[in-house]
């Protein structure tokens, strides 16, 4: 069953990718794409000539994507929560790497930022492993996911993870890092063809690992679980769709200074 | 079994070769919610090395025309070029100019052509529709090879 989770996540993954464009084109009054657009997608980025740059640009992004695939199943296996953190961390400094392995201004530009943004979100992240560990004594998620509800005693942990989901997520106002009009992409840029899928899929997987985390604040509840889901997946959509982006330097100071203080309220709350 | 898929996805690169903004306001109004370009998949992503389609309009100016070729060049085949406006199709009215090298067909080849100053969505949609037809057939000479 996990096994079988773990092989259809980045199709889930797709779906909820397809959703979010339909939701968002339905926000702005938009008839919008099919929900299996993104699969369109792959299935032509399949027929495209490659243009290979270097070896490492391809390899790092074939581990970038296979990392993040570990880390999504061990959250699946429900391993420990903070080798995932660490371990997501690593495909995030495999992207970066791929970025800086090409001679392109704007691939070294959005290197640059993917670093700051990891900065930025990390600390809250183990922040809120650390949270889960003081009420439960153990980072296994297996135990995390068969407690009740959390988020009565780490609400403040919530609200600032909900703060970095736009920023993984690549959303607006946090989307500094891969700026489609400014630096066309960020680190993708230089990725062509059935080179881009791997980063295409990549980002699939990634809205399953945030996702993921997320639902460990539900507990055992699956109509919990639903709830929340529901409910961030179309505020997320809602922010993105009526914010602006905000320069690099700003989501580093307000993810730390909002993010970290309510993160360390919440733990001195919860050691009180 | 999946061919009629191929086409559900093209990805544009809009590039002004020397316009005077009436054709890019059309083609940003034919991404806007009255026109909804996205409903065919469309993505607006303004790199060449992931984009199908090569939305270009202007009349290539004495200065563009580098930029022009290397932007054509960085994409991965197959590709559509849609010349669009009357200044990109022939030089409008800045043909003979000097500084103007009267339309992109000089350099790059052209799939598309949309006349009209400026063009209006209408026209825009149905060359991108078009454009959607031949690069299918691109794709088919292309798969043979």
């Amino acid at each position: 069953m996990e096994y079988l989770l773990i092989l259809l996540a980045p199709i889930f993954g797709g779906l909820i990718y397809g959703m979010e464009r339909v939701v968002r084109a339905r926000m702005q009054n938009r008839v919008g794409p099919p929900i299996l657009q993104p699969f369109y997608d792959m299935y032509k980025l399949f027929g495209k000539e490659p243009f290979m740059i270097n070896n490492y640009h391809i390899v790092f992004a074939i581990m970038h994507l296979m990392t993040l695939w570990v880390a999504v199943g061990l959250v699946i296996f429900g391993a420990n929560l903070l080798y995932v953190i660490f371990i997501h961390l690593l495909s995030s400094i495999f992207l970066v790497l791929a970025g800086y392995s090409v001679n392109s201004v704007y691939s070294h530009i959005g290197s640059n930022r993917e670093l700051l943004s990891i900065v930025a979100y990390e600390p809250i992240l183990i922040f809120v492993a650390v949270g889960f560990y003081i009420l439960n004594s153990s980072f296994d998620i297996d135990i995390i996911r068969s407690q009740v509800s959390q988020v009565p005693q780490l609400v403040l942990l919530f609200l600032a993870f909900l703060l970095i989901i736009p920023i993984k997520l690549k959303k607006s106002p946090f989307d500094a890092t891969e700026a489609h009009q400014e630096i066309v992409g960020g680190v993708e840029v230089e990725f062509s063809g059935v080179f881009f899928e791997i980063l295409y899929m990549a980002k699939w997987i990634e809205y399953i690992f945030i996702y993921s985390i997320l639902l460990l604040f539900a507990g055992d509840s699956f109509l919990y679980g639903g709830l929340i889901f529901l409910s961030v997946f179309f505020l997320v959509n809602l922010i993105d769709n009526s914010t602006a982006r905000i320069k690099i330097e700003h989501l580093v100071k307000i993810t730390l200074f909002i993010g970290l203080s309510l993160s360390v309220l919440n733990l001195v709350m919860l050691g009180v | 079994m999946f061919e009629k898929y191929r086409k559900k996805s093209p990805w544009i690169l809009h590039y002004n070769a020397g316009s005077c903004n009436g054709c890019d306001i059309e083609i940003l109004a034919c991404l806007s919610p009255k026109y909804d370009l996205e409903r065919f998949g469309v993505i607006n992503t303004g790199n060449p090395k992931q984009s199908d389609i090569f939305l270009v309009t202007g009349p290539v100016t004495y200065r563009s025309r580098e930029r022009l070729m290397e932007l054509y060049n960085q994409m991965p085949n197959p590709k559509v070029v849609i010349a669009v406006g009357s200044c990109t199709c022939t030089g409008g009215v800045f043909r003979g100019m000097y500084n103007v090298e009267d339309g992109i067909d000089r350099y790059i080849p052209v799939d598309v052509y949309i006349p009209g100053c400026a063009s209006s969505p209408e026209l825009i949609m149905d060359g991108v529709v078009k454009g959607l037809e031949i690069l299918e057939t691109k794709q088919k000479v292309s798969d043979d090879k």
